[in-house]
């Protein structure tokens, strides 16, 4: 924790909150909207695979996407610890950014148990899906569901972003 | 030129776009004819994508009018909730012409209550195109307006934008599943545009058929999610550049999910590498989209939006 602080008072970090470049925060943040929608997207292709939806495609090769996944996610992870940094004080006091990385960290388990459970097996496209995969699938859409509202809600319930947004939504009315 | 004669322009192509594809439509169920209903239908579809722009450039117009003495406030008002409901049902006709050419792409008729949906849809849509032509016409003109100004309300369309404002919970749901949706969108559309690049050759394409009713379902959710955003705050995208730009590659992205509707690789079997034009095709409708994610991204930064 005092790490992230001190790592917010570094020239860095204040560059990437205070800069008027489009190269600093935004683009910190358009990385991580691109990340998410890699890691997510693909991982809801292939939960609905396992749930029956193009059911007709083996599974074997969609094996392919999840180095496209990882990708997602260490693109995603990088630039959370930047996004963290740039306002480590703000965000460390926000409970909903813990349930935040609570249910990333679901979601990335559910990948991982994806992998190692459905795609492993030796009958893989012999057999129909097990219950098991059934349930993974299902439980890492909610979990990344509940992930991207965690993360998106915290620019609103957090303390400071709560007064910020009374105020510009009062500007607007 | 200003924002207003931009939608001074813009208006005539679906008013008169819409009498265009039901008259073509029309004649193509009476004459039997399979070629013409599908050219009817894409100029349907065409037309319903281009009203998107049409509704926002409205509010632009408004923007720069609406000091003038002359303009009538509930004139407007009335043109504008007319507008969204002709909007909305040019969507539903839009989508409902792409159901039906999707039936054709697989050499088969489209069922009968597509035809009479398209049918349905097209008629209302040109009466409420009428409607708010007329009405938008009356905003200027005064040699045509009844003399008696029926209604002393906001309207419609801005009650539902000061909703909005006035409860909190809005906005933060909106943009939650604004994200979901990007992710079903993105998500389902890379896979395609990745099977014709040639990852997952094995996969025939036509298997992954299934999918575009969940592109579908992300891309309406993001439609409502955005026009919940616009009515809303309208000056915030209006006067933002970043927004035009995103309007103009969601149209081009648009364009290009439709040639791959229409191109012969939806047939590639499994192991074929696809041609190199729907290769070409795909890479750019992958560019194309994260296009779309950077001026959304953008909107408050290149521009004035939060």
């Amino acid at each position: 924790m005092g790490l992230f602080i001190w790592l917010e008072h570094t020239r860095f970090a204040i560059w990437l909150h205070e800069s008027e470049s489009v190269f600093a925060f935004p683009m910190v943040l358009l990385l991580h909207t691109i990340g998410m929608g890699l890691l997510v997207g693909l991982a809801t292709v292939v939960n609905l695979r396992l749930l029956g939806c193009i059911s007709r495609v083996r599974l074997a090769p969609m094996l392919k996407l999840f180095p496209l996944m990882w990708l997602g996610f260490w693109i995603n992870a990088v630039t959370g610890v930047l996004l963290l940094i740039a306002d480590a004080t703000n965000k460390l006091a926000n409970p909903v950014f813990y349930i935040k990385l609570v249910f990333v960290a679901l979601g990335v388990l559910s990948i991982i148990a994806i992998r190692s459970q459905v795609f492993r097996d030796p009958a893989l496209d012999k057999v129909p899906i097990s219950f098991n995969g059934k349930a993974l699938a299902v439980a890492s859409l909610v979990v990344w569901a509940t992930a991207i509202t965690a993360g998106r809600l915290m620019a609103y319930l957090g303390p400071r972003h709560a007064a910020w947004m009374i105020e510009i939504l009062g500007r607007h009315s | 030129m200003n924002l207003a004669h931009l939608h001074l322009l813009l208006n005539h192509f679906p008013t008169v776009g819409a009498v265009i594809g039901l008259g073509l439509f029309v004649g193509a169920l009476v004459t039997k004819n399979d070629g013409l209903e599908r050219t009817s239908m894409l100029v349907l579809l065409l037309i319903a994508v281009s009203a998107l722009p049409v509704y926002f450039s409205g509010n632009a117009a408004l923007e720069a009018i609406q000091s003038r003495p002359d303009v009538s406030k509930q004139f407007v008002a009335r043109h504008q909730d007319v507008a969204l409901l002709a909007l909305v049902l040019m969507g539903i006709t839009g989508a409902l012409a792409w159901r039906g050419l999707w039936q054709f792409r697989r050499n088969a008729r489209p069922a009968a209550w597509n035809v009479y949906g398209i049918l349905l849809f097209s008629l209302l849509t040109v009466a409420l195109m009428t409607v708010t032509a007329t009405m938008g016409g009356e905003i200027r003109h005064e040699e045509i307006r009844p003399a008696q100004d029926v209604s002393q309300t906001e309207g419609t369309v801005s009650a539902m934008g000061a909703y909005v404002l006035a409860h909190g919970w809005v906005w933060p749901t909106c943009e939650t599943l604004h994200f979901i949706g990007l992710c079903l969108l993105l998500g389902t559309i890379l896979t395609v545009d990745l099977r014709m690049l040639g990852i997952m050759k094995s996969v025939p394409l036509a298997d992954l058929r299934g999918l575009i009713p969940w592109a579908l379902a992300g891309f309406s959710i993001n439609l409502v999610t955005g026009m919940v955003f616009f009515i809303a705050t309208p000056t915030q995208y209006t006067q933002n550049v970043a927004f035009y730009w995103k309007i103009v590659f969601m149209l081009l992205a648009g364009i290009n999910v439709l040639y791959l509707t229409f191109d012969e690789s939806w047939a590639l079997p499994e192991g074929v590498d696809a041609p190199l034009t729907a290769k070409v095709v795909a890479g750019a409708g992958i560019f194309l989209w994260l296009g779309v994610i950077f001026f959304g991204r953008m909107l408050p930064f290149i521009g004035n939006s939060f």
